[in-house]
């Protein structure tokens, strides 16, 4: 039973990475940008969470379209005016877009401060577990789970299986090709952008709920999200979802036998081994 | 960048007609005489201590207002030089490296917490700077060979102190004890640690985490430890991270207790109910009898709208020290301030401060609260409690 419960904690802490990480792997596989100002924006969504739900009593999961929502159109304006014009520099531009979005995630960090203060919050709701048996399923990281396997199984659905997905694959692929055909790629770059994004936004309201959060908890988003990235293969999303779920469980293991600090450390450590034995992934899979 | 205006430079008094007067027949002096005394330090208004630093820089500007509202010190107005350290340990030397160095205040008050205090101590030694540390609260800053650093609270050995020899009372005999990888939550846990081998309590589970948020795995070895007693040594994040994966994996402690998160008024806010019957700990409380705590009460919600916190005592005290100290040696100089703190007493909101020859404070300890229906308690020292304790947590 105690290997049950080990592996349940696994595959729900799995989940939230999942949630935390989709999105930035959407925006790096279309458009192999590195969206710095990810977890910014995913501290400010849970930030605006922890205020909206402090001052109507709703319940916070009523945010998670308003984010979603509000996040994507507010992606795809950013992509269009900051982002896309360095898109235009060939081979600088992964650079250049990386320093565009660092510069971004300083600016959005502070206007969550301006806005939000500097304090660590969490929001009190979806405390508790549901038992099944004689094991606990935490209902914040259930949902968060939840959540994140529906949006990647409609992520992944949406770019193999529709016209408008494989669009943007074949913009990921070779823009030129793309443009060649008649796909308006800047078009693209700004729609992937605007529903990671968005995406990101919504991940913000559930972790909000799983985890105080605070502006400068931003950075440790980013840094959380890229290392599962980067364990799961750059741009891959299945094997993104695949890896957050293992580095659940490894951690989850690592966590109850060998305590916190080797919990902590283990995904720096597997993305360590990942890279010295398979430096091949670390290229984007297009 | 600094959060406070710049200080008043000598130019400052030479603007409008009659103060260029005054410097063109050469009474520069005078207003040189006049510049106000700054007072430099930084305090962690962002990053994972922004919560309880926020309380710190809180209680100095309080402090040096209310200075200033009497007359400042020897005839001089007092201002504050505040820098965010981002509550980086690395940031606030350099910082601290720029107050003494490039921006020459006049007096230091040192960083929010001992992970960054510990960074910053030697070069105020190095520098021979009579520092006060309000946030700091490992003992061993305060050593032979580190004596310019000067504690104004009580040492995080005692954080907690109260909580096992009460569940002892009350039949506890099992303990898991969990300590956050920081300066002064190590010497909490150690202590806690060696405290309860001494009464003889069974520790079933022990570990010490780095700042993660996931506590899924410890609850889960916790809940299949089966202890009477969790204490846990840490901040705020994980204080609040840490009863809620108990909650979640099914497991309530007859005695719940945590440093520092549950004093802070977000704790309850994020937790709920589940905060209920949690202990922490508190140098200074509203109920204390001590001369200018109630002033202190009521200046603070005028000024910030809201309340105050052991963390905002301990700052405001500093500045009330240190103010002594100028006063009482009719000087700035930090040789002077040093050994006068060292050898007096002073009576402040949080009680008797009185330092050895190394800066320690000697005394001081953290009294034992408890949140009891949303609301914190002192509930030890029996002499100053609010309530008794409410005896199990229930986690609910």
């Amino acid at each position: 039973m105690l290997a049950l419960q080990l592996l349940v904690n696994g595959i729900l802490l799995g989940g939230l990475y999942v949630l935390v990480a989709q999105s930035l792997n959407l925006i790096f596989g279309v458009m192999g940008v590195v969206n710095l100002a990810h977890g910014a924006v995913i501290a400010l969504a849970g930030l605006f969470t922890y205020w909206f739900t402090a001052h109507t009593g709703a319940n916070p999961l009523l945010v998670l379209p308003i984010a979603g929502v509000a996040g994507a159109l507010m992606g795809a304006l950013g992509q269009r005016l900051l982002v896309e014009p360095v898109m235009r520099h060939g081979a600088r531009s992964e650079l250049l877009s990386l320093l565009v979005t660092f510069g971004l995630s300083y600016i959005l960090i502070e206007l969550a401060l301006q806005l939000f203060g500097a304090d660590f919050v969490s929001v009190p709701d979806l405390q508790s577990s549901w038992q099944l048996g004689s094991l606990a399923f935490g209902k914040a990281l259930v949902v968060a789970g939840v959540f994140a396997l529906v949006m990647s199984a409609l992520l992944y659905a949406w770019l193999n299986h529709s016209m408008s997905g494989k669009t943007l694959l074949a913009a990921a692929q070779s823009p030129t090709g793309a443009i060649s055909c008649g796909i308006d790629v800047a078009l693209v770059r700004m729609t992937a952008f605007g529903i990671g994004v968005g995406l990101a936004a919504a991940a913000g309201v559930l972790v909000i709920i799983i985890q105080p959060v605070a502006p400068q908890t931003a950075s440790d988003l980013t840094l959380l999200a890229f290392v599962i990235i980067a364990l799961g293969g750059l741009g891959d999303y299945l094997g993104v979802a695949i890896a957050a779920v293992l580095l659940g469980i490894t951690q989850s293991v690592a966590g109850y036998y060998l305590g916190g600090n080797a919990e902590y450390i283990l995904p720096y450590v597997l993305l360590l081994v990942v890279m010295v034995a398979r430096p091949g992934r670390f290229r984007r899979i297009r | 960048m600094p959060s406070q205006r710049r200080p008043w430079g000598a130019s400052s008094y030479c603007r409008g007609a009659l103060a260029a007067f005054s410097c063109l027949i050469g009474l520069g002096g005078v207003a040189q005489a006049a510049k106000p005394i700054v007072i430099g330090t930084t305090v962690s208004e962002t990053g994972p201590l922004a919560t309880d630093g926020e309380y710190q820089l809180r209680g100095l500007q309080l402090g040096v207002a209310e200075i200033n509202a009497h007359g400042g010190w020897l005839g001089r107005k007092v201002e504050l030089k505040v820098y965010d350290d981002k509550s980086s340990p690395g940031a606030a030397v350099r910082l601290y490296q720029r107050l003494i160095t490039l921006d020459k205040v006049n007096l230091l008050i040192g960083p929010y917490s001992s992970l960054v205090t510990v960074a910053v101590a030697p070069l105020i030694n190095k520098y021979h700077m009579a520092t006060l540390e309000p946030g700091a609260s490992v003992p061993s800053i305060y050593v032979k060979g580190n004596t310019w650093n000067l504690m104004n609270t009580a040492d995080s050995t005692t954080y907690l102190h109260q909580l096992l020899p009460l569940a002892k009372q009350h039949g506890a005999k099992t303990v898991a004890l969990l300590g956050l990888e920081s300066a002064y939550s190590l010497a909490c846990y150690h202590a806690r640690v060696a405290q309860a081998k001494e009464l003889g309590f069974k520790i079933v589970y022990q570990t010490t985490y780095t700042l993660q948020t996931d506590f899924s795995s410890i609850a889960l070895a916790i809940k299949n430890a089966k202890p009477a007693v969790v204490l846990e040594c840490g901040y705020y994040p994980d204080s609040v991270n840490l009863v809620r994966s108990l909650h979640q994996q099914g497991y309530a402690p007859q005695f719940m207790g945590e440093t520092v998160g549950p004093v802070e008024a977000a704790y309850v806010k994020a937790l709920g109910p589940l905060a209920n019957r949690v202990y922490g700990n508190s140098g200074w409380w509203f109920n204390f009898k001590t001369p200018g705590n109630a002033k202190f009460i009521a200046d603070y919600k005028k000024m910030f709208h809201a309340e105050p916190d052991y963390h905002a005592a301990a700052a405001y005290t500093a500045t009330q020290l240190l103010g002594a100290a100028v006063e009482g040696t009719h000087s700035l100089d930090q040789e002077k301030i040093r050994q006068w703190i060292v050898t007096h007493k002073v009576e402040s909101i949080q009680g008797p401060i009185q330092d050895n020859q190394y800066g320690h404070t000697v005394g001081a300890v953290q009294d034992r609260v408890q949140i009891q229906s949303g609301v914190l308690k002192l509930v030890a020292p029996a002499s100053l409690a609010q309530a008794k304790p409410e005896i199990p947590y229930t986690g609910n």
